[in-house]
């Protein structure tokens, strides 16, 4: 005779009582009502899904923590497998850098020269605010982070996201204390490029694996292996200049494989770059104080940064306080 | 407190499917088949009570947290949730590898089900190699899970408590 010990042994009665299949007829007919929301973007849903978003954000901080610290943890443990190693390749690649360096303060000497000369007009400054990746919201059909800045720390809706890597993707979702950034790997996401030293346009499109697809080039266009992909800003959403990745693939099937790791990522920085096009479509809030371009303080504090390769000059957000004693 | 244990067994597992992991991209559907997966696990194991209502607002709730198409996971843990209901009438003397075979044949249909709506919501093909790692993983971690939860509901869990609470007395 069979031992039952288990549970799952036991005879097992459903409850075929009408209230429950009517119930779940309902439940699945509201199941289906909500796709199609979702799909046609009813504004209701949107706003019912960033209240929630903010309302379940403290817990999903919390709940980050400890997968944020294991992944470190693991980081650096694998950092210490290969410490000779790479103490070998950083020393090689800081003498390299420090060649750079004096290249490029030549160059520069050349170009505020050339600028002087032509009279140009100075660039304006990228105002950035930087935050935390709380959560993984990477669905199957979704490449997407929720970060811990929202409308209170002025960020609005398209808005580039980087890290010391590069571009990572922009904000699609903007709640009161944090948004959604959509990655560029996202099935949505489209990202107007220049590639290589020619600046050769194309599109860089994500289809949810990890490298993107490069669409549009021009007929015959030639490009090579770990030629420079940087955003071409001809959107009128994302600044140009941004370091996206190098050019991977085949003549016919180029790719992009990002700088930035998407699959780990942790501080990011939100540039406040409002373009016309993004004004129109979220309009910034009266009481936001920052946040656009114009409303950039002068007085903030000028900082160097080599984040994404930016060509222009970025500076930290101001906080509340600070933005209140601007007004 | 034990009416609540499956519902809130599936939020944990709901909350941890948006921990940043740093999972690879083709491995994000592994973790929201685990949250559907318990709620076919908890609906199959006899004297359980997790209802259909609860299964799609933890479903609804991994849609809201992936930012994804609203009533998608909502849908697939309801199907889920229907299905493990039904699994424990199938015959007597029922054992793990018949819940697992039918978890099988379920999470290939789910699969493909799931890929066809996804492709119908962004009128595109989908990749369809992630769904099928992502059943293919929930398959072979399907003993661990089930055995976890009736650890869960039926084991150490409660002699653990009996003994804190004679202690105490």
């Amino acid at each position: 005779m069979r031992e039952r010990a288990s549970p799952l042994f036991r005879r097992h009665r459903p409850s075929w009582t009408a209230p429950v299949e009517l119930l779940s007829f309902g439940l699945y007919f509201l199941c289906a009502v909500l796709l199609v929301l979702s799909r046609i973007g009813h504004g209701a849903i949107n706003e019912a899904r960033n209240g929630l978003v903010d309302l379940s954000a403290p817990m999903l901080e919390l709940a980050s923590v400890p997968a944020i610290e294991a992944r470190r943890a693991l980081e650096r443990a694998e950092l210490y497998m290969a410490a000779f190693d790479e103490v070998d390749r950083l020393k090689k690649e800081n003498e390299e850098l420090k060649q750079w360096e004096w290249r490029t303060k030549l160059l520069e000497r050349k170009v505020a020269h050339l600028r002087s000369l032509l009279n140009a007009v100075e660039e304006p400054a990228l105002v950035y605010a930087t935050g935390r990746v709380i959560a993984d919201a990477r669905g199957p059909f979704v490449r997407s982070a929720l970060i811990n800045l929202g409308r209170r720390d002025g960020l609005r809706i398209g808005y580039a996201v980087i890290n010391g890597d590069g571009l990572v993707g922009r904000t699609v979702d903007a709640g009161h204390s944090v948004a959604r950034v959509l990655l560029l790997n996202d099935l949505n996401s489209r990202i107007p490029v220049l590639v290589g030293p020619a600046g050769v346009r194309g599109l860089a499109s994500g289809d949810n694996s990890a490298e993107l697809q490069l669409d549009f080039l021009p007929e015959g266009a030639t490009l090579y292996p770990d030629d420079e992909v940087y955003t071409s800003g001809s959107d009128g959403v994302l600044p140009r200049g941004l370091r996206v990745g190098v050019v991977t693939g085949s003549p016919g099937a180029y790719k992009v494989r990002p700088y930035a790791e998407l699959n780990s990522l942790d501080a990011v920085s939100v540039l406040f770059f409002d373009a016309p096009a993004l004004t129109r479509a979220d309009p910034p809030e009266a009481s936001d104080g920052i946040g656009a371009l114009s409303a950039a303080p002068v007085a903030a504090q000028e900082t160097e940064t080599a984040s994404a390769g930016l060509p222009m000059t970025v500076v930290p957000a101001p906080t509340g306080e600070q933005a209140q004693a601007e007004r | 407190m034990t009416n609540l244990l499956p519902a809130l067994s599936v939020l944990f597992a709901v909350v941890a499917t948006a921990v940043p992991w740093g999972l690879p991209a083709d491995a994000t559907f592994i973790l929201p088949l685990v949250v559907v997966m318990m709620v076919f696990c908890w609906r199959a194991i006899p004297g359980s009570a997790l209802h259909p209502a609860g299964a799609a607002g933890l479903g609804l709730l991994a849609d809201l947290m992936s930012g994804g198409p609203l009533g998608y996971w909502a849908l697939m843990c309801l199907i889920a949730a229907t299905v493990g209901r039904r699994a424990g009438t199938l015959k007597e003397s029922q054992d793990v590898g018949i819940h697992w075979l039918i978890w099988t044949v379920l999470v290939s249909l789910l699969g493909v089900f799931g890929w066809l709506l996804a492709s119908l919501y962004y009128f595109r093909w989908i990749d369809w190699w992630p769904i099928a790692l992502g059943a293919a993983a929930s398959v072979a971690l399907f003993p661990v899970v089930l055995y976890g939860l009736l650890w869960v509901r039926h084991g150490r869990v409660g002699l653990a408590r009996n003994t804190l609470f004679r202690g105490a007395s």
